[in-house]
């Protein structure tokens, strides 16, 4: 009770005092806002999507705005992001103050109440300018846990070298998109080689043959979710990935996306579906290939309607989590991360703007090209609340890298339509 | 028995000196334990775990688990998998451990050495290097065992459950040889070499020397160190759980210990969760049970 009270106490002393924590102040949660003026601020960024430059300015940033007090950056893995989470931001003494998370995972996280409310900021950090298929995803009972950071669909890296080589031109429909995937496997023998690098669990990337089928994971049926990927529709969709992995791709069945650079820097691969900053790792002159990366192109995955496909919108969301007791300092890193600054950082890496006025920061080459067309067509999980639980058990790794082994389609679909209708009860 | 013991006063020293421990002994494990069987008893999920009040649910986890023969199956392969790696540890270490007593004492140090450094090697670091090992594309494995002459270009270890299992397996069985061996060779020193030489003048032969002489001496330390195997074994989580990230089908090679942490910290389902770990308790004592009524009565006769 004593602790309580000192909180409630130091909040209001720091709520008089502060000059710089004015966010948040306008919070009607007495319980969601608040905290010391310095403090050592904890964030976890996922991956190395965040590029080098943008965390050194936020830290840089936030340090000079805020003498007394630090930021660090603790870099986590995507893969098992999902149960890091759930035990660290339960603790009040482990939790770090700001987190990214994954746009598809965040609904779990808010409906159980693992992050703040951060309604009252909206307007401040841009309002309806922010991505407002990321704001509804993160909003519950009209309050907004998260925020988005970015956005980003994958797109397709091709070798323009091999392609000439091939005799190909960039396709415009899903149908010339096999062909020409097949077509790069057959003129490179290699057993490595991709001529569409696809690794077996990469479900994500596999979801836009399923989408473009017109099948889809689950569907609401009231309020109740089902797995749907038993679906006539679905199971082609899913054939379309078991041939293409048999077919074009040399990856492993049992590997996931996570490191293109290696096999791309070994000339393994033709094409593959990956973020825009994808691109920083391969022109790394230390961890990529300059040489090779010069010869990529970039083209919008298409559909077999001729427009692009329906890939999945990836993005990431910033949270604040529940637990902290700085919750004016993280939002005032939430705040300086949604600024035009740090947001032009990211699109100069490809990632596109949190907010839909900065888009134009992407530029318009090639690579800005395929990022704006790969997303007008992109599409979300399903919006269900148990979603994130479903990535986080494997269910669908484990479907997608035994359809890429060879398995049955239809009776896997089956089996994995079972686990997602009880995991989303 | 206690009638031939002379009558201690009761003085409160003994217990004195026994209460702090006892006492930590119920903190660490009492109150772990006291927990598990409330949350079993209650639905808690991830909403619960930032505060939400969590709902008594008396026996329905239990009952959700015992109807699901996923449970079964995955309870019948962790029996398997620990026989197997117990046996073949046992069999290993106490193999090694008596050709160190044959050994010179350079080899000897030597094979130590090599023992040392495999127990001493943190768990996630080798687990690491059994990965580079054993990698679909680029796999140290895989380029030797083609370059033999096989046809194991781009062959995925993990994927089918089996051979999962038995890469599972040597790599569980290599971290916990080495304790076997150091265990039974300082036991297999205790043996006296007069007893070994009267058989031998009796006209025993080494196998029977080892089976009526050495075995009988050294078996209380045998049956301790299969005990803790056993155990060991039957809660192996680590090793499979990098494995199944590496490339196994997690559905597929669940074992209790995988199982439970895909229900409780991947699922957000800790009610479910503690219910199983219950599961795997009434497993270890009901496995263990009989070694240690066995040690028991050895240390009474």
């Amino acid at each position: 009770m004593v602790g309580k009270k000192k909180v409630v106490a130091l909040a209001a002393i720091a709520a008089l005092l502060s000059v710089t924590s004015a966010c948040g102040s306008d919070d009607d949660d007495p319980s969601t806002s608040g905290g010391p003026e310095k403090a050592d601020m904890v964030m976890w960024l996922n991956g190395a999507d965040t590029p080098q430059e943008a965390r050194d300015w936020l830290k840089k940033t936030f340090e000079d705005e805020h003498p007394g007090s630090t930021l660090t950056i603790e870099e986590q893995e995507w893969d098992g992001l999902v149960e890091r989470l759930t035990t660290a931001l339960s603790s009040e003494d482990q939790t770090p103050d700001v987190v990214e998370v994954g746009n598809t995972q965040a609904p779990t996280f808010t409906t159980a109440g693992a992050f703040s409310d951060l309604t009252g900021d909206l307007d401040e950090w841009g309002g309806d300018d922010l991505l407002p298929g990321f704001v509804d995803g993160a909003t519950v009972d009209d309050k907004t846990y998260a925020v988005p950071y970015y956005a980003g669909s994958t797109y397709v890296f091709y070798r323009k070298d091999l392609f000439e080589k091939s005799g190909l031109e960039v396709p415009t429909t899903m149908e010339d998109f096999i062909a020409a995937a097949k077509t790069l496997k057959a003129d490179n023998p290699d057993p490595d080689f991709s001529g569409y690098w696809l690794p077996g669990q990469d479900w994500r990337d596999g979801a836009a043959f399923l989408w473009d089928a017109g099948g889809d994971f689950a569907a609401a049926d009231g309020d109740s979710w089902s797995g749907t990927l038993s679906t006539p529709e679905s199971i082609a969709g899913l054939t379309t990935f078991q041939d293409l992995f048999e077919q074009a791709s040399g990856a492993p069945a049992d590997a996931n996306e996570s490191d293109p650079v290696t096999p791309f820097c070994a000339g393994n691969i033709g094409m593959m579906s990956r973020p825009g900053w994808v691109m920083g790792l391969l022109t790394d002159p230390d961890a990529g290939c300059p040489d090779l990366a010069k010869k990529v192109g970039v083209f919008a995955l298409p559909g077999s309607d001729g427009g692009p496909a329906p890939v999945l919108l990836g993005g990431s969301d910033i949270a604040v989590s529940a637990k902290t007791e700085n919750q004016d300092l993280a939002r005032d890193v939430v705040g300086l991360m949604l600024s035009d600054d740090y947001q032009g950082i990211l699109a100069d890496a490809g990632l596109t703007p949190a907010r839909e006025s900065l888009s134009s920061l992407l530029g318009d080459d090639e690579f800005a090209q395929a990022t704006i067309e790969a997303a007008s067509n992109a599409k979300l999980t399903p919006a269900a609340a148990n979603w994130a639980t479903v990535e986080g058990t494997r269910i669908l790794e484990d479907l997608f890298g035994q359809i890429a082994q060879g398995g049955d389609v239809t009776q896997l679909a089956g089996d994995a339509d079972d686990r997602i209708s009880e995991t989303l009860q | 028995m206690a009638r031939r013991r002379p009558a201690v006063r009761a003085t409160p020293l003994p217990l004195g000196l026994v209460l702090p421990s006892a006492a930590l002994l119920l903190l660490a494990l009492g109150y772990p334990l006291g927990r598990q069987v409330v949350l079993s008893l209650q639905e808690f999920g991830l909403a619960q775990q930032f505060g939400r009040p969590p709902e008594w649910v008396g026996l329905d986890n239990y009952r959700a688990l015992i109807d699901d023969p996923y449970l079964w199956t995955v309870v019948l392969r962790t029996v398997v998998f620990c026989f197997v790696n117990a046996a073949l540890t046992m069999g290993a270490g106490v193999g090694i451990a008596l050709l160190m007593t044959r050994m010179s004492r350079g080899v000897r140090i030597a094979v130590q050495s090599g023992l040392l450094l495999t127990w001493a090697t943190p768990v996630v670091a080798s687990m690491i290097v059994w990965q580079f090992l054993f990698d679909t594309q680029y796999g140290v494995v895989n380029s030797v065992l083609t370059s033999l002459g096989g046809d194991y270009e781009g062959h995925s270890w993990l994927l089918e459950p089996m051979s999962f299992f038995a890469v599972a397996t040597i790599i569980v069985v290599w971290m916990s040889v080495p304790f076997v061996v150091f265990t039974v060779y300082a036991a297999l020193t205790q043996v006296p070499d007069d007893v070994v030489e009267a058989a031998e003048i009796d006209g025993a032969g080494a196998w029977q020397r080892f089976v009526h002489v050495v075995v009988p001496t050294i078996r209380p330390v045998l049956l301790v160190v299969l005990l803790l195997q056993v155990i060991w074994d039957l809660r192996v989580f680590t090793q499979i759980y990098t494995l199944q990230k590496a490339g196994g089908i997690t559905r597929d090679t669940n074992l209790l210990g995988t199982y439970i942490y895909t229900l409780g910290i991947k699922g957000g389902d800790f009610g479910t969760a503690a219910a199983a770990a219950m599961f795997m308790l009434a497993l270890t004592v009901v496995l263990t049970a009989p070694y240690v009524r066995l040690m028991f009565r050895q240390e009474e006769g």
